[in-house]
């Protein structure tokens, strides 16, 4: 599969951008320059300079060590989240197919209600309920996420069950967990694949909106979210504060988008273009 | 078609009378509203039998041999009458009764080959599934045996064809494909619903001429469901003719075709001698 999106030049670029970030996830702590908790009332909202790269804070402590350090935080609690929303929604989605009516009308009703409530305040309220975390917050934000899955996966199961050549495996004696595993799954797992790296960008943005409203993070600890608001606090004295978080951001959500848009072209569904201005006007002329 | 038998003791047996393998009995089948598809088929088959099912579309063909196949489509329910199959009752089976009898003692082959294949998984594999489910095999002696069914099968390139995906084949290369699965495990009956419809004549002719050859290596008592009276003609001992959901007529082929007696199966008959090639053939030389 990563030979085929590799096809892709913006993919190419996409896997290295998303490279460089899941190492700065994975190492960015150990190769952190100061502890990024350190204060330095000496050096209080610098600029960048040969010492700290990317300036100091409010309080003086190093941002490009709070950065890296905030990498890990930001990166895991996206992958939660999806992992969370992939296994509410995977799961169900297949049950609805393969397991009868009822089910099949319970996860739909249910997934239609969590499709109607909004992201931030529902996770601002389970937050609330269960104890300010980013984990909490990330999991409410996983659950409302699984419809996405769950549409997906039963779409494609959907197709898959109706097929005649589940149909031709049936008569040759093969059982449910033989068709799903043999048949649907391989028909399930593109979709679902492009769906996992839509999601991960779209759940990063939420991590990031949330420790920017200041949501499930306790205030030392540092996150992109939570640098990008504290830039934008200081925008007056430390102008360059939030442009490198934001960057961050931006460069993350881009890369797992351009990926996931490789991967849907790849597996043979090419996005549908709106026509051409040309072929519109040549019409009417 | 090489010469060694896929199982030798089951070859026919002609000299003894032969206990019917299938035997189905006033099968009625309707709709879930009442509302009768199929108003009481009757006929056995014997062990390396071939039955011709003939009728035009809606007849009740292809849901008669659902029927016997436990797949009728929802909403559709035998309602009266009996399929038996070597002393089972199809007709209250549950699905885990089913799986014994799938594969292994009834298999089915269908129209359009193309649709019957996983269109991601290369045909080998298919048929090596089918062969390591259905009878066990370790995953060499499946791809050893699904060789050798291919080249039973006609299939001249085997090994090239063994690696290919459906797309990559032609139907009647396709269809033979399916008849190696649905044959793999040598069950005893085989359901051809509207098998050889969708390949040209030729290629029509040559799977028709495969599916006779296994019937008398295998033993096995074939079903074979057609609109076409040359293709019925070409393989079947026995025929029934249906229209709208009843049989109007049933016989022996060779009398049923020759000497039909019901104005239906007088007139299918006709067309065919009408609209068939000998006829032309046949204008053209007394035009000359």
């Amino acid at each position: 599969m990563l030979t085929a999106i590799l096809r892709y030049h913006s993919a190419r670029a996409a896997v290295i951008v998303l490279g460089l970030i899941v190492a700065l996830a994975l190492f960015g702590p150990v190769l952190a320059p100061f502890d990024p908790l350190e204060q330095d009332t000496s050096a209080i909202l610098q600029g960048p300079s040969g010492t700290h790269w990317l300036g100091t804070d409010n309080v003086g402590r190093d941002v490009f060590s709070r950065l890296l350090a905030g990498s890990t935080v930001s990166v895991l609690s996206a992958l939660q989240c999806v992992v969370v929303g992939f296994l509410l929604g995977v799961i169900p989605g297949f049950l609805s197919v393969y397991l009868g009516r009822s089910v099949e009308w319970f996860t739909l009703r249910l997934m239609d209600a969590l499709i109607t409530l909004p992201f931030l305040v529902f996770a601002v309220a389970m937050t609330a309920l269960l104890g300010n975390g980013l984990a909490q917050a990330m999991f409410a934000v996983g659950i409302l996420i699984a419809p996405a899955f769950y549409r997906v996966t039963r779409a494609a199961a959907l197709t898959v069950a109706n097929s005649q050549y589940v149909e031709a495996a049936e008569l040759m004696g093969a059982d449910t967990s033989w068709i799903i595993r043999r048949h649907a799954v391989r028909k399930v797992l593109p979709a679902v694949g492009v769906t996992f790296a839509a999601m991960t960008g779209a759940s990063l943005v939420i991590v990031s909106s949330l420790t920017f409203l200041g949501i499930g993070v306790v205030p030392p600890d540092p996150t992109w979210g939570g640098l990008l608001a504290s830039g934008l606090q200081y925008l007056y004295q430390v102008p360059f504060g939030p442009v490198v978080p934001a960057l961050l951001i931006v460069a993350t959500v881009w890369a797992l988008n351009a990926i996931a848009d490789a991967l849907r072209d790849a597996t043979g569904r090419p996005a549908r273009r709106a026509p051409r201005k040309q072929e519109v006007t040549s019409d009417v002329h | 078609m090489s010469t060694d038998t896929l199982d030798a003791t089951s070859a026919p047996d002609t000299t003894r009378p032969r206990r019917p393998v299938l035997t189905v009995s006033d099968l009625r089948i309707a709709l879930d509203d009442g509302t009768e598809l199929v108003r009481g088929v009757d006929f056995s088959l014997a062990p390396g039998e071939a039955l011709g099912i003939v009728g035009e579309s809606g007849s009740g063909k292809s849901l008669t041999c659902r029927a016997i196949l436990g797949i009728l489509p929802g909403g559709i329910d035998v309602t009266a009458g009996s399929i038996d199959f070597d002393g089972i009752e199809l007709t209250d089976l549950g699905r885990k009764q089913w799986r014994p009898l799938r594969g292994t003692r009834i298999a089915a082959v269908f129209q359009d080959p193309a649709s019957y294949l996983n269109p991601s998984i290369r045909v080998g594999e298919q048929l090596a599934e089918a062969l390591r489910s259905t009878l066990g095999l370790s995953r060499a002696d499946a791809k050893r045996r699904g060789l050798e069914l291919f080249r039973k099968m006609g299939l001249i390139d085997a090994d090239t064809v063994y690696r290919q995906y459906p797309h990559e084949l032609s139907g009647g290369m396709l269809q033979r494909v399916l008849i190696a699965i649905a044959v793999s495990a040598e069950p005893e009956l085989l359901i051809a619903d509207e098998a050889t419809t969708a390949l040209d004549v030729t290629v029509q002719a040559e799977v028709l001429d495969l599916l006779e050859d296994l019937r008398e290596e295998l033993g096995l008592a074939l079903v074979l469901v057609s609109h076409d009276l040359a293709v019925v003609a070409q393989v079947c001992d026995s025929v029934i003719v249906m229209r709208d959901g009843a049989v109007v007529e049933s016989g022996r082929a060779d009398d049923l075709l020759t000497a039909p007696r019901h104005e239906y199966t007088r007139q299918l008959v006709d067309n065919h001698r009408e609209y068939g090639l000998e006829s032309f053939i046949g204008k053209e030389a007394a035009r000359v």
